[in-house]
């Protein structure tokens, strides 16, 4: 996510967010009609309405390719919602449209990084016209029984005329006055003939009878070229004066040019009309039918219930920058709060009523923060249904039968969490799926059933949100895993003490990678060790659980939000720093004899047989007046990437929840400072980032 | 000044064209996102002309201007629409329908249509 969202301007805005949204909303039908293998007819009129929507919206914001691509299978959908039994080639059919999708998603892409939408649908949308017409050939050849008619104009054999509602009676028809109108439209306006039509529409209340040319305005839209080129002339008796008629001829839109004349006869290209018409009237006169022809909405209506109805009533959209800010004016009032209710001032004194009035005060903003959360909070459904895209093109070239369950997609997480989410739980399933699941062969071998099966799962677990990636594959093989590691002299323990648990987790350490095979998808020189960064960058953590022959299961911890975390103070000479509790594994006392230090000066000290690094907080800050013997400070060991190293400090203060805000601008990017927070005390205290501190020391 | 309803599924749509009345001198009295909210604010708001977007959710514009216009005879609907919708707009005239807008338009272009409705 761009951090400038609240910059752009609000309609690009509006474009992108909606854009995505039905984008994404395509792709879950697409996806679930080709599981189903058939199109319903619910679907196919959510998939068209998106992409009408799409190539609207697209236009509007003058993105013409992605309308062009958008209006092409708008199109294509049209057809078959209009031929509902038209043979259709699903396969292809959705392939097609996903090439489409992807098409609109990199374009809006390169839109919100604030480039050029330079791509070129002109491939795209030939194979799509190719398929249209192909679809439409089938169609004609196959179909014995008449065609449902898409377009109702396009199957009218006998034109109608209009007849004014008024009917004229001929005892009064001398008392009337005629005029001869000739309206000439602007240019590019588009549509004249309906225009013309409208223009008849006015006249309808104060005429007694009305004949116009061309005739055929509403049913036939060559019609438009002519009344482009000569005019649209109308003829008509009115009882009315001639002011009305020209307020109610004033009243037409785009109107370039227009002569009204009035007549005692009607010119003879009308007087042949006029006789023409009657006749036809004596032929068909059930023909002459004028209610509205409401077919093709009627049946869109009825089955119209695809994903998102009515969604937007109760809910407004917020852009994530506005939110951030409120976050942090309410971490900042939390913070107040404690300043006045616990100051330092008030040590002593007996105030029954402010104490009273402190309470509720901390009670509001209590819920207020509670409020702003939850606010905050947003469903991983939309990441987990991202997936299934995944799954399908993968199983569709590794040619493996995959079903991806999903479970538990309500589970809601912070918004800044969800987008670093993605990417870990893509590249967990593009794993699971190329190394973790066997081909069908060797899955029928093995006596499993020839379709592998996926799980995505996530689930509240105290503060934290537990997401679960589970193949019924193959499973990790130890001594795999183990040769691989010994090679690459990650193993620092007695290999026959080692937990399965810790030998599978050799694969979450850089530069590991036991598949010899760089695929398509997966082993793109980028493993688990991305995977684990990515999702510790969130504050939180990877396990792994692997049963031979049985499958994979890999466990993501993620802190509900980044927002607040749980952190341990410590002091250091007058400073204060926040550890985050998730990257404190313990906290000791030792002696000054217990450090050693190697020979370029650096100390280390000897724990349960371990060698670990130690790192004084006051060189590394240049904090003067703290504790420096080692032995009236403290130790808190941290870890992070399977790196552990152990942190000299003054003293501990206090476990606290502190609200997280980002460093100034005006400070450069600190190594091993994650950000900063405000104390009870109104005192600032830094956030350690243990992953930025251990790099910056052992590199 | 004229009381507008604007009907369109799309938050993008709605917010161009209530600028572009906004700014015009229109007053937008409110908006819905689809044919069967459409009917339901016209009866409470009772505004001067509704802009109706064709392919909508649930209940969509040729079905809800059917509706409005049954419930009042005299209700000003402007179709709003996408070019290649010849058809739709056709209908919607010919069920009463007061005058059209073809998407992608113009500040210009829709001023001239609803000042003239």
């Amino acid at each position: 996510m761009s951090d400038d969202g609240i910059s752009k301007e609000p309609m690009l805005e509006m474009y992108l967010f909606e854009g995505e949204q039905l984008v994404e909303q395509l792709e879950e039908i697409i996806i679930k009609c080709e599981k189903d293998k058939k199109f319903e007819m619910g679907a196919i009129n959510e998939i068209f309405r998106i992409m009408h929507t799409i190539k609207g919206s697209s236009a509007m914001m003058m993105f013409n390719q992605i309308a062009l691509v958008a209006h092409s299978m708008e199109d294509l959908f049209f057809f078959i919602r209009a031929n509902q039994n038209v043979q259709v080639d699903f396969v292809g059919l959705s392939d097609m449209v996903l090439a489409g999708i992807d098409f609109i998603k990199a374009e809006m892409n390169k839109i919100e990084q604030g480039k050029v939408a330079d791509g070129l649908g002109d491939e795209l949308i030939a194979e799509i016209k190719t398929q249209l017409t192909k679809m439409k050939k089938s169609y004609e050849d196959e179909s014995t029984l008449p065609a449902v008619v898409a377009d109702p104009v396009a199957n009218e054999a006998t034109p109608k005329y209009y007849i004014s509602s008024y009917q004229p009676s001929p005892d009064k028809k001398t008392e009337n006055t005629k005029y001869c109108v000739k309206v000439f439209f602007e240019e590019d306006c588009k549509m004249e003939n309906i225009r013309a039509y409208l223009v008849v529409n006015n006249l309808e209340d104060i005429v007694e009878e009305i004949y116009y040319l061309p005739v055929d305005v509403i049913d036939n839209e060559e019609s438009a070229i002519v009344i482009r080129e000569n005019g649209f002339l109308i003829c008509f008796s009115t009882a009315v004066s001639y002011a009305e008629v020209e307020s109610a001829l004033n009243e037409t839109a785009f109107l370039r040019k227009m002569e009204i004349d009035q007549v005692d006869q009607y010119p003879d290209e009308i007087k042949a009309l006029h006789r023409r018409k009657e006749i036809r009237l004596d032929d068909i006169p059930a023909e002459v039918d004028f209610r509205p022809q409401l077919e093709t909405v009627e049946t869109s209506k009825d089955v119209d219930a695809g994903p998102g109805n009515n969604r937007q009533q109760n809910i407004i959209s917020v852009s994530v920058a506005k939110l951030d800010m409120l976050m942090d004016i309410v971490g900042e009032i939390v913070i107040s709060e404690a300043m006045v209710t616990k100051n330092p001032d008030l040590a002593g004194l007996q105030l029954e009523g402010f104490s009273k009035a402190a309470r509720q005060l901390r009670k509001l903003t209590d819920e207020l923060q509670d409020i702003v959360m939850s606010i905050r909070m947003v469903p991983v459904s939309m990441v987990f249904h991202k997936m299934n895209r995944i799954v399908r093109d993968m199983s569709k070239r590794l040619d493996k039968e995959v079903n991806l369950e999903i479970i538990g997609e309500n589970t809601e997480v912070d918004k800044n969490i969800i987008d670093h989410l993605s990417d870990p739980l893509m590249h967990l399933i593009r794993n699971a799926m190329d190394h973790g699941l066997e081909s069908k062969d060797d899955r029928m071998a093995a006596g499993k059933p020839s379709a592998g099966k996926i799980t995505l799962e996530a689930k509240n677990s105290g503060g934290d949100v537990l997401i679960i990636v589970r193949d019924d594959g193959k499973g990790l093989n130890r001594d795999k895993i183990l040769n691989k590691a010994r090679e690459r002299g990650l193993v620092h323990k007695a290999e026959n003490e080692l937990t399965d648990k810790e030998v599978f987790s050799y694969i979450l350490l850089a530069g590991f990678s036991t598949n010899e095979q760089v695929t398509e998808f997966s082993g793109r020189g980028v493993g688990m060790d991305v995977v684990t960064k990515n999702i510790e960058k969130i504050g939180g953590s990877l396990a792994i659980e692997s049963v031979c022959g049985k499958g994979t299961e890999i466990f993501v911890k993620i802190p509900l939000t980044l927002a607040i975390i749980d952190g341990i103070e410590v002091g250091v000479g007058k400073s204060r720093y926040t550890i985050p509790t998730i990257s404190i594994r313990e906290s000791f006392r030792i002696d000054e004899k217990d450090v050693t230090s190697d020979g370029d000066g650096n100390e280390m000290i000897m724990i349960r047989g371990q060698c670990y690094p130690v790192l004084r907080i006051h060189r590394m800050f240049n904090i003067k007046n703290s504790v420096t013997r080692i032995g009236d400070g403290i130790m808190v060991m941290i870890e992070s990437d399977a790196k552990i190293a152990c942190l000299f400090v003054d003293k501990l203060v206090g476990e606290q929840q502190v609200v997280v805000k980002a460093l100034p601008r005006y400070l450069k990017k600190v190594q091993g400072i994650a950000g900063c927070t405000i104390l009870g005390d109104g005192g600032i205290s830094l956030i350690l980032d243990a992953h930025g501190i251990l790099a910056r020391q052992l590199a | 000044m004229k009381n507008v309803l604007i009907v369109d599924d799309t938050m993008f749509m709605r917010l161009s064209l209530k600028t572009m009345l906004e700014k015009n001198g229109f007053n937008v009295i409110g908006e819905a996102a689809n044919g069967a909210i459409a009917v339901e604010k016209y009866q409470e708001l009772h505004p001067d002309i509704v802009t109706m977007d064709i392919t909508m959710p649930v209940v969509d514009g040729l079905e809800a201007l059917r509706q409005i216009r049954a419930i009042d005879g005299q209700a000003k609907v402007v179709m709003v629409s996408a070019m290649g919708q010849e058809v739709m707009i056709r209908n919607a005239v010919m069920a009463g329908a007061k005058n059209f807008i073809v998407k992608p338009f113009t500040e210009e272009s829709v001023i001239k249509v609803l000042s003239k409705v």
